[in-house]
């Protein structure tokens, strides 16, 4: 294998090699017939990402199949992993990449087994790095664009914009499709004091996307630090971003394919829904107020003040996630709650394996399942508008604010209080309640990696946390 | 005119009068030998040699010669004193270390012999502050006997390319080794680290090289630990000579440009790793 990046690309490559490095502590590194392909996945298998750099994308692109049949046809071709942190020592700055290097070039020096990133630079200077590597299996997931129901496509500029305005703790973003709007929401774990938890919720309307297909009104929850990788990524490459997906607990697909010469995917676990009966109660809130948000505007016909308008829908939601979470109680006692939610759980882990899992190459085929990340889409409905601004909103009910692309409302402890609280004198008795599991692994651990099946039943047992509030709560 | 003879008779008493303009020159030439708490500082006719010194290995200078003061009055052949460097760079910054263009701390440095403290007046915009730092016993400094009629190789370069090399610097490698050649690779920086080997190569053509002086293929290992406090030096500096003995021994001297358009220097020796490894993989 021997490829050769030119200078103009070196930068694109570093910066692909950031983002993965974000997600992931080892890089997967295949020279593919159709590129070369770079791909991680973080330690919690939640979240994956592939980069495939066509032949274009290099000055020179060999990937060592011709090579290697002619001297050893039992040798496979080349797929190895590499210490994440080793590599990013190659492309540590990246300023200083786009500055110096006249090009890149990474080939396989296979009497030593090291893999030899060289960088020439201007002025005659020649940066080697030999990097041990280990060999190992095709890292793929498994997952298909081409069947979501949703889609949309957005500038990297908006989107980032967007992730912005949540908090840099912020783990986990919720994502709301209906027909006429995307709403951004942060992902509130089951916190036992509302005091101090800040709501932030964005409202999009499709006119903001370059392409907007709404096929299921759905809610998804992924993290955020993967989508801030990625997008770090398309910012400075300034292409647009896709994302495909289809419903909370099936995985969401962030995409960059629009330059020929290489393409970035990321696959992100979503959270599925019946994991606790908060979610329960969120997503019925949530079913519940949609028709009083679509009314809304009927009814209040030409509110101009759009955050005022949202302040009332939160609100909304918060005062039906309440009656939401009394229902459940009825329903179920605490014990009777764990039972069933370990029961789901355990039909969900089925259901969950269709998230990642490395695929044993077989015979040489190791490429098999590339094909389906390099598939067409499908034809989106493509609702493209020269000039989003220019253009106003006539069937979306949501009235936009003109030059404010995303809209930011966070419902402070102050303002949503009355409603969130109603047995107040409880208080106590919450905070009394046993820490839960920490939001992150809970949510990971759901969804991927056969490995991992024995440390999720664990964790499951855990989470109905929730059940115990609520008996406190009835108490 | 009574104060003006009142502190003619003050300085009467101190052995060593140095007045500078800008103390930011002097913090500025200091802080790139600060990687220890203390500084053995010589004074002579010539002006100040400041000295650090770390694990018996490696050895840094700091010279300010006189034209750097304004005023510089030694009425001994030479004082010697060890300070606290730390407290020296803050006194120096008192009037804090940003950059105000046009606004300048003037300096004015007395002491007065064995024994007493090293006496710093500062003033910025009509705001004075006297400092008085305690002065300790003087160490006797490393003499690395490096002569340059030892040395076997020598390369002048522009700091620039070297910054980054040093700033770049594997720190999981334990030693950073230096091949200094006539042939190629002519001069290659190598660290060994856990995650694999990392070669920088210098061609001997590059516009970066002042001057090439390489009679023979020299490989010395120096530890990472003691070479990665020059990056201070090599941050501030325009150019480095890099050089090596007979016996490994490193020479390196970077050239700072002041803001006056003096010169200053500061050099680095440092010791060759014994256990020079037989297999240095490449």
């Amino acid at each position: 294998m021997k490829c050769i990046i030119p200078g103009i690309n070196v930068k694109v490559f570093g910066r692909a090699i950031h983002s993965l490095a974000k997600i992931g502590e080892e890089l997967y590194l295949e020279p593919l017939e159709h590129g070369l392909a770079l791909r991680t996945v973080n330690s919690s298998r939640s979240a994956y990402a592939c980069f495939v750099f066509a032949p274009s994308f290099f000055q020179h692109y060999d990937d060592g199949s011709g090579q290697l049949n002619s001297q050893d046809s039992e040798e496979d071709v080349l797929r190895c992993k590499i210490n994440m942190k080793s590599c990013l020592t190659v492309f540590k700055s990246l300023s200083t990449i786009e500055r110096t290097v006249d090009r890149c070039k990474i080939s396989l020096n296979l009497q030593e087994s090291r893999l030899v990133f060289q960088l020439y630079c201007r002025h005659g200077i020649v940066k080697t790095h030999n990097l041990s590597f280990i060999e190992c299996e095709t890292l793929q997931a498994v997952f298909s664009k081409d069947l979501c129901p949703n889609a949309f496509t957005a500038q990297a500029k908006l989107l980032s914009d967007i992730v912005l305005n949540f908090q840099n703790n912020q783990e986990e973003v919720t994502l709301i499709m209906k027909p006429d709007k995307v709403l951004l929401k942060n992902y509130v774990e089951d916190e036992p004091d509302p005091k101090k938890v800040v709501h932030t919720e964005l409202g999009l309307d499709p006119i903001e996307f370059d392409h907007f297909q709404s096929g299921v009104d759905t809610e998804v929850t992924f993290c955020l630090k993967e989508l801030r990788a990625i997008l770090a990524f398309a910012e400075v490459t300034a292409l647009p971003v896709s994302a495909h997906f289809e419903s909370a607990g099936k995985p969401i697909v962030f995409s960059i394919d629009s330059d020929p010469n290489f393409e970035g995917n990321i696959v992100l676990a979503t959270l599925a829904e019946d994991l606790s009966t908060q979610d329960n109660a969120t997503q019925q809130s949530t079913q519940n107020s949609q028709p009083i948000n679509r009314s809304m505007p009927s009814t209040a016909a030409k509110r101009t003040s759009y955050s005022s308008k949202k302040s009332s829908v939160s609100s909304t939601s918060f005062g039906r996630r309440v009656s939401g979470e009394n229902l459940e109680r009825k329903m179920a006692s605490g014990d009777a709650v764990k039972e069933r939610q370990e029961k789901s759980s355990a039909s969900k882990l089925d259901e969950s394996t269709e998230g990642f899992r490395v695929i044993k190459p077989m015979m040489g085929v190791n490429n098999g399942g590339e094909g389906s990340t390099r598939n067409g889409r499908v034809n989106l409905l493509t609702r493209t508008e020269e000039d989003p601004w220019a253009q106003p909103s006539t069937s979306s009910p949501v009235i936009p604010l003109q030059n404010n692309k995303h809209l930011l409302h966070s419902v402070g402890a102050d303002t949503s209080m009355p409603e969130v609280t109603p047995p107040g004198s409880d208080e106590d008795d919450e905070e009394d309640m046993v820490p839960g599991t920490p939001p992150s692994k809970k949510f990971k651990s759901l969804f991927f990696g056969l490995s991992q099946a024995s440390s999720q039943a664990s964790q499951q047992k855990e989470a109905p946390v929730l059940a115990e509030e609520t008996d406190d709560e009835d108490s | 005119m009574a104060l003006l003879t009142q502190q003619a008779e003050e300085d009467e008493h101190y052995i060593l009068v140095a007045k500078m303009d800008n103390a930011r020159t002097m913090s500025n030439i200091l802080k790139a030998i600060h990687f220890k708490e203390t500084a053995t500082v010589f004074a002579s006719e010539r002006g100040l040699k400041v000295t650090v010194e770390d694990a018996k290995c490696v050895q840094a200078n700091a010279f300010l010669q006189a034209e750097v003061f304004q005023e510089f009055i030694i009425k001994e052949e030479q004082a010697t004193f060890k300070i606290n460097l730390t407290v020296l760079l803050d006194c120096l910054n008192i009037f804090g270390s940003s950059s105000n263009p046009g606004v300048t701390a003037a300096l004015k440095m007395c002491y007065g012999g064995y024994g007493s403290p090293l006496k710093l007046m500062l003033e910025e915009e009509g705001v004075l502050t006297d400092c008085s730092i305690k002065t300790l016993e003087p160490d006797d400094t490393l003499d690395f006997n490096f002569s340059s009629a030892n040395v076997i190789n020598k390369i002048i370069m522009k700091s620039e390319c070297l910054k980054e090399a040093f700033n770049e610097l594997d720190m999981t490698s334990e030693v950073l080794q230096i091949v200094m050649s006539p042939d190629r690779p002519y001069f290659r920086l190598s660290t060994f680290g856990n995650a694999g080997s990392t070669h920088s190569d210098f061609s001997k053509d590059s516009d970066m090289m002042e001057a090439f002086n390489c009679a023979q293929t020299q490989t010395n290992r120096y530890k990472v630990s003691l070479i990665k406090p020059s990056v201070k030096a090599l941050a501030s500096s325009v150019r480095v000579s890099i050089r090596t003995d007979n016996r490994g021994f490193l020479s390196l001297q970077f050239m700072i440009k002041l803001d006056d358009g003096q010169v200053c220097f500061v050099e680095y020796y440092c010791v060759p790793d014994e256990d020079l490894a037989e297999e240095y993989d490449d």
